[in-house]
């Protein structure tokens, strides 16, 4: 802040809020986290164009009909896009650095025709990379099933 | 769009990282001093349109406040919860029906109020990636750089070298935030590491601040100095982040597409004398180059390399510095549209660019620019 | 006068429930806009432009069109995203009138929604008193005096209904009055939230007391809900079906923002149940509309009340008859389904509050009735000019929208 600022402040009031929301994922994602419980990996199909969709939609966004197919898609996938990370977001907004970079990545499984956005194992990625994913039927939160992906082979 | 509606007047405020000013002195200032320079008062307006944002302004309905200060008291008032281009559309729509003759548009926000990053954040799916926090705007942006870099075959030192551009032409921009006169890729890429290839200075550095259009039908135009019409618009919506491809800006092409059919340009190339282009990060600007038909498909490093786009090339782009040299969310557009403007009334200071008949203005809203607008603006 | 005449041609509306945990916010969407272009017999394809917005604090999603609209046929469509807060759904339905009104755009969707029990109450309702709160706390105001005017909505409501049975005559037994026959409509209606055929006042004067003069029966519940409306032009809704609705004229108009009675400055005191820019705004509405005198050429009124007071306020402020008379009509019995101007036909907001949409809602209503597909809660008159209210903001914000059932000339 400037000293011109510093002369005659506005008045300020911070309000911490930490509110809580219950989202419902709808049945389609239900279905994607069920099967992720039992190791699977589940995308839902249009049956009009045939495009497959992970995580699940409802509704195929091309055609605007319910994708009700489904498909259980191998748990391999190709790395889209991908960056180090050097840092990341704190509870306030502001971006702190990591200790150890990370990498994200967004992969298409083999199968599918969307994204995710996840973590990848190791220090190095390239697009065009081939990886599985890593899936933690253990995990207590639905939300950490899904872990990771690495390398192949 | 054959001078139907003009743009009359406009005012920034210097972007600054927190402006000391509530929200409310923040839009009374823009907005008096849009209506000053229109030669206007405040009973002369018809409608009133703010661009903000809930969760930017950390209030619910963070327009309601903004009654007295935007002028809109008494007023047909509404507001479009996107970036402030897509508010002049609105406001364009209400001159064009008939129902009003002179608009008002502000754009503001205060990076200053409310955490960084996270108003972004919260724009994720729901039931998926805003729960497991590895997406965010930065990350996101790196993402799609990675993408294109890799269909285009772009460097991050050309990434880095227009970012370095746009440092340095916001050096003659005096309401810029961030400016680097004399920078090169090599300083943009020695600035803090952020998403790889993103770093710091990649980014455009929210602030705080506001601006504001006059806007006017034909009939209410017709005394004002230099108007600067619109000759065109479009816009379009695109996919959720992980369900396009993110190596093109499509829904930027779907737009510039649109807005030149309506403004009659075949060659945007040729017939386009200066663009202001809404990057929230240096690579963008290079996509947007692609999408706005400036150069063919992935070539958009090769035509930066070309120069053109410099402030001294045949195309300049962001002789302002773009929203690299300032961010005020949901103003950083509609600060496109100003300067586009400025540029062609001859307005623009130690920026200015001589011969701008014709120009382009760019803004978008959401992740890895998912809405993006396109303005086609030319004087008499 | 519009480049282009505007219609409406389609209305889709939701179930609308407490609680949707079978759905999230974009499949719940869905459902209204799907039955919206069933409606109307058209698809994605035909539609120009979207128009959509919601009260994103409940629901803690900023801009959900961007995960959403996927599943709402906006895929590479112009999006424009108008949220306005209490009257989002009308101003959303505005926006449509202009879009289509420009010459830009033929076919338009509009869309608005909640999703209340995704959300967190009190993140949704405090954050639009919390910083003006602090902002008094830092001016010196006594916090005992702020608190006195908390509890969100309620909290204002029961200021500006003692206001208004002051200088009205109203009495709580109108407000029994008006409760039940709304909530009696809500039931005629498949897309109401409480239905409670039969209700009379005297059991909605036997519901808790929440404040002077308010009481349980007397005020909305929270909904999960969306609507949905495909505005056209003239010339394509006359192709599209035999009686489309047509959009005459929108208006709205904004006062000092007074959440707690006091305006932004500080320095005025405002009537909570004044309402001077309902009045701007409907005089601005009937003025393009052509219509010189609203109390006899309105046939149908649609005003937002998720308080029973409202409906006799705004009756009022829309100007459908003097200041003070609302009560004496509410009692001829001219407000019911077959009086001379029924008023919220649908059941109202008393009955049903997915808040982003219900201003939507008082418009789809009005389009309906007009169409004549209302089903057993249609009007027993022939519905030629309708009027659909939204209000919101701190207490300062109203949208006013007139249609008929022939074009404005």
């Amino acid at each position: 802040m400037g000293a011109k600022a510093a002369k005659d402040p506005v008045p300020r009031a911070s309000i911490p809020l930490n509110p809580v929301f219950n989202w419902s994922v709808g049945n389609w994602m239900e279905v994607f986290y069920d099967g992720l419980r039992e190791g699977k990996i589940m995308g839902s199909k249009c049956p009009a164009c045939g495009r497959v969709s992970l995580p699940p939609r409802m509704i195929c966004e091309r055609c605007f009909v319910k994708a009700e197919e489904w498909v259980e898609l191998p748990s391999t996938a190709t790395v889209q896009a991908c960056t180090t990370a050097s840092v990341k977001v704190a509870e306030n907004g502001d971006l702190v650095d990591l200790d150890a970079p990370e990498i994200i990545a967004m992969v298409k499984h083999d199968g599918a025709d969307t994204c995710i956005a996840a973590r990848l194992e190791g220090k190095e990625a390239a697009v065009g990379t081939k990886v599985e994913a890593v899936i933690d039927t253990g995990a207590e939160n639905v939300l950490d099933l899904l872990a990771s992906y690495k390398a192949v082979g | 769009m054959d001078k139907e509606v003009a743009i009359i007047a406009y005012a920034q405020l210097p972007y600054e990282a927190d402006n000391n000013m509530s929200r409310e002195v923040m839009v009374l200032k823009a907005t008096r001093a849009a209506i000053e320079a229109a030669g206007l008062k405040r009973e002369d307006l018809d409608t009133v349109i703010t661009a903000n944002n809930d969760y930017n302004d950390g209030r619910t309905i963070s327009n309601m406040r903004l009654v007295e200060p935007a002028g809109s008291w008494h007023k047909n008032e509404s507001k479009v919860e996107m970036d402030g281009t897509f508010g002049v559309l609105y406001a364009l729509t209400r001159i064009l029906s008939g129902d009003h003759d002179i608009a008002l548009v502000v754009g503001e926000s205060q990076a200053s109020v409310y955490g960084g990053i996270l108003p972004g954040i919260m724009m994720l799916d729901p039931t998926f990636d805003r729960q497991r926090w590895l997406l965010n705007e930065v990350s996101a942006a790196a993402l799609q750089a990675s993408a294109y870099m890799a269909a285009a075959g772009v460097s991050a030192e050309q990434i880095a070298a227009v970012a370095a551009k746009n440092l340095d032409n916001a050096a003659l921009n005096p309401f810029a935030l961030r400016s680097l006169k004399g920078a090169d890729a090599k300083k943009v890429l020695a600035s803090r590491p952020l998403y790889s290839p993103i770093t710091e200075l990649m980014t455009a550095p929210r602030c705080d601040g506001a601006c504001a259009v006059v806007m006017a039908s034909a009939k209410a135009a017709a005394k004002v100095e230099k108007p600067v019409w619109i000759k065109g618009v479009g816009f379009s919506h695109d996919s959720y982040v992980t369900e396009r491809s993110l190596d093109s800006m499509g829904s930027l092409k779907l737009a510039a597409d649109a807005c030149y059919r309506q403004a009659g340009i075949e060659d945007p190339a040729s017939q386009i004398d200066l663009a202001e282009v809404h990057e929230c990060f240096a690579h963008e600007e290079l996509m947007a180059y692609e999408a706005l038909g400036f150069c063919e498909p992935l070539q958009g490093g090769v035509f930066f390399d070309s120069g053109a786009t410099r402030l001294d090339g045949k195309l300049p782009v962001n002789a302002s510095g773009g929203a690299l040299g300032a961010n005020a969310e949901y103003a950083t557009g509609l600060a496109r549209i100003i300067e586009a403007a400025m540029q062609i009334r001859g307005d623009a200071g130690r920026h200015q660019v001589k011969g701008v008949k014709t120009a382009v203005a760019h803004g978008q809203t959401g992740i890895c620019a998912q809405e993006n607008i396109v303005y086609v603006l030319g004087g008499e | 006068m519009a480049k282009n005449e505007v219609a409406v041609v389609g209305v889709g509306l939701s179930k609308h429930v407490s609680k949707r945990r079978d759905v999230n916010i974009a499949e719940l969407v869905w459902e209204a806009v799907s039955a919206c272009y069933e409606d109307a017999g058209l698809k994605p394809k035909d539609v120009d432009a979207f128009a959509t917005g919601n009260m994103p604090a409940f629901e803690g999603v900023n801009l959900p069109e961007e995960w959403g609209a996927g599943h709402w046929g906006a895929y590479n469509k112009p999006l424009l995203r108008i949220t306005t807060g209490g009257t989002t759904g009308g101003s959303v339905a505005h926006g449509g009138y202009y879009l289509v009104g420009s010459g830009l755009f033929d076919t338009v969707m509009c869309i608005a929604f909640e999703k209340q029990s995704d959300g967190n109450s009190t993140m949704g309702l405090n954050t639009v008193a919390l910083a003006d709160a602090a902002a008094q706390l830092q001016l010196g105001v006594d916090p005992g005096f702020i608190a006195s005017f908390g509890g969100g909505a309620v909290g204002v409501a029961v200021y500006q209904a003692s206001s208004y049975m002051k200088s009205s005559g109203c009495t709580t037994h109108h407000l029994d009055k008006v409760s039940a026959l709304c909530r009696n409509n809500a039931a005629l209606n498949p897309y109401s939230h409480l239905k409670q055929p039969g209700l009379t006042p005297e059991e909605v004067a036997k519901t808790t007391l929440l404040q002077y003069p308010i009481r349980f029966g007397h005020v909305c519940p929270a909904t999960d809900g969306a609507c949905a409306m495909l505005f056209t032009t003239g010339e394509k809704a006359r192709k599209l079906t035999d009686k489309p609705a047509y959009v005459l004229s929108c208006a709205s108009a904004s006062d000092e923002a007074a959440l707690v009675g006091i305006s932004g400055s500080g320095t005025t005191n405002v009537d909570p149940c004044e309402q001077e820019s309902c009045k701007i705004a409907a005089a601005r509405a009937y003025e393009i509309a052509g219509i010189k005198d609203p109390r006899n050429e309105i046939d149908l009124a649609e005003p937002y009340s998720p308080f029973a007071h409202q409906l006799l306020m705004f009756y009022e402020r829309l100007l459908l008859c003097d200041e003070g008379e609302a009560p004496s009509i509410l009692d001829s019995g001219s407000m019911n389904l077959d009086g001379e101007l029924p008023v919220c036909p649908s059941g109202g907001v008393i009955s049903t509050n997915a808040i982003g949409a219900s201003a939507m809602e008082r418009v789809a209503e009005c389009a309906l009735q007009i169409m004549g597909k209302c089903g057993e809660r249609q009007v027993k008159k022939d519905v030629h000019k309708a009027v659909a209210h939204g209000w919101g903001g701190a207490v300062n914000l109203n949208v006013v929208a007139v249609l008929s059932d022939t074009p404005r000339r």
